[in-house]
């Protein structure tokens, strides 16, 4: 092989490379086809479903709409860092609302967590958020076989639910279909497995779409909200 | 002559003399004022295209497209840089700077050495394999556990079958040794490729 050949034969190997670890490492961003920008929030393939999921504020103008999975570290981060930043500065002052879809994709023990949350929101909505941080304050600790016990603990030493309850239903599956209405929802919309997986509405229209435990500054620009 | 006497030989750095090999073909590569530069800007092409390519549609819909101003479209970008936004941990977001240095750095040894020295069949090929490693695992080190589990279960491995201690950051130390690697095969090559002339003064 000469050099010259070489060259472009490394060149082409490189370019493949890069090619393969660029669409690898998109996940699902480029699953599919793109959702057109400014499509209504109505019509958006991941709102199926959206006035029953737990929400903060008021749907019908900005929305910040995360796919989230309590056993996701970078999910923990985005609800550390960000959306305290988002309820301060966009819930709190009337301009927009926060919807979280659970979205179980990272570790094994994020699903029996979800049919919990599932179970819990059904019952009462702020018990739901409060199991909801409490997955990702102590998310380190929670595996397949404890996390449903552990669950049960929490909502019965710390809310008004039934913690029992929540996980009878979580182990028997009666809330498969709404966790089956999230995963579609995030499929639909090409979520792909990457979470935290933020879709962002302005004034009721479809913007875009951010990857990864964003900052606040990423969402208020991109909604034009300070 | 047996199989095995006749596959190539894979050299590792495992003598403190390798190390000392490689810092020195990086110096004396970085001591061009040309191929310092190019180690730079391959270093920030490539931190760029980690982090962009985790965010594609919205770098595509607001900082490419869209209506926002040059202010607003600079803060979007920019906050996708480890240490300037929160996409990344301090340790993802060393581990990430680390590959994008070694990345450039890579870059420009090895288009020192063809430029320099030309190259063989052999060293060609272990420089390309490096390289295309290198570019698979730091292509990847952005992207944390779920993308990683993502990669995986494309050929085939059930992701409630995983453990990842590392929560994600065993693609970044991976493409540190892969490209590590690179750079010591390239530094052992343009040793190899200069016998009677090396390069480095050793």
């Amino acid at each position: 092989m000469n050099r010259r050949t070489f060259l472009r034969s490394a060149g082409a190997t490189g370019l493949s490379a890069g090619l393969v670890a660029t669409a690898g490492c998109l996940g699902g961003a480029l699953g599919g086809e793109s959702t057109p920008s400014g499509t209504p929030f109505a019509d958006h393939p991941a709102t199926a479903g959206i006035e029953d999921q737990p929400r903060k504020g008021e749907l019908g103008g900005n929305v910040v709409l995360a796919f989230e999975d309590p056993s996701c570290p970078r999910c923990r981060t985005f609800e550390r860092q960000t959306v305290p930043d988002i309820e301060e500065n966009l819930v709190a002052t009337g301009q927009g609302a926060y919807v979280v879809r659970t979205y179980p994709v990272v570790y094994p023990w994020g699903e029996p967590a979800v049919h919990a949350l599932e179970a819990t929101y059904d019952r009462d909505s702020d018990a739901f958020w409060s199991l909801f941080a409490h997955y990702f304050d102590e998310q380190s600790s929670f595996e397949t076989d404890n996390v449903l016990d552990r669950t049960a603990e929490f909502l019965n030493g710390e809310t008004d639910v039934d913690g029992d309850a929540v996980v009878a239903d979580a182990e028997s599956g009666a809330y498969d279909a709404a966790v089956q209405t999230d995963l579609d929802a995030g499929m639909n919309a090409d979520v792909g497995r990457t979470t935290p997986t933020v879709l962002l509405f302005r004034d009721g229209r479809y913007v875009t779409r951010a990857s990864g435990s964003v900052s606040y500054d990423v969402i208020g620009t991109a909604l034009g909200v300070e | 002559m047996s199989v095995a006497s006749r596959l190539p030989t894979i050299r590792l750095p495992t003598e403190t003399d390798d190390w000392r090999l490689m810092a020195r073909t990086a110096r004396l590569v970085l001591s061009v004022p040309a191929y310092a530069v190019l180690a730079v800007v391959a270093s920030l092409t490539a931190l760029t295209l980690f982090v962009v390519s985790l965010n594609v549609p919205l770098v595509l819909d607001l900082v490419v497209g869209g209506s926002l101003s040059l202010a607003g479209r600079v803060t979007i970008l920019t906050e996708l840089y480890p240490f300037v936004g929160s996409s990344f941990g301090a340790g993802q977001g060393l581990l990430l700077l680390l590959v994008a240095a070694l990345t450039g750095l890579n870059v420009s040894m090895a288009i020192y050495h063809f430029r320099e020295h030309g190259v063989s069949l052999q060293q060609g090929g272990t420089s390309a394999l490096g390289v295309l490693f290198g570019t698979l695992g730091a292509g990847c080190a952005a992207c944390g556990s779920a993308v990683l589990l993502g990669l995986l279960s494309l050929v085939g491995v059930s992701t409630s079958l995983l453990f990842l201690p590392l929560d994600g950051l065993e693609f970044a130390l991976l493409a540190l040794v892969v490209i590590t690697l690179s750079i010591y095969w390239l530094a052992d090559g343009m040793r190899g490729g200069m016998i009677g002339g090396c390069p480095v003064d050793l």
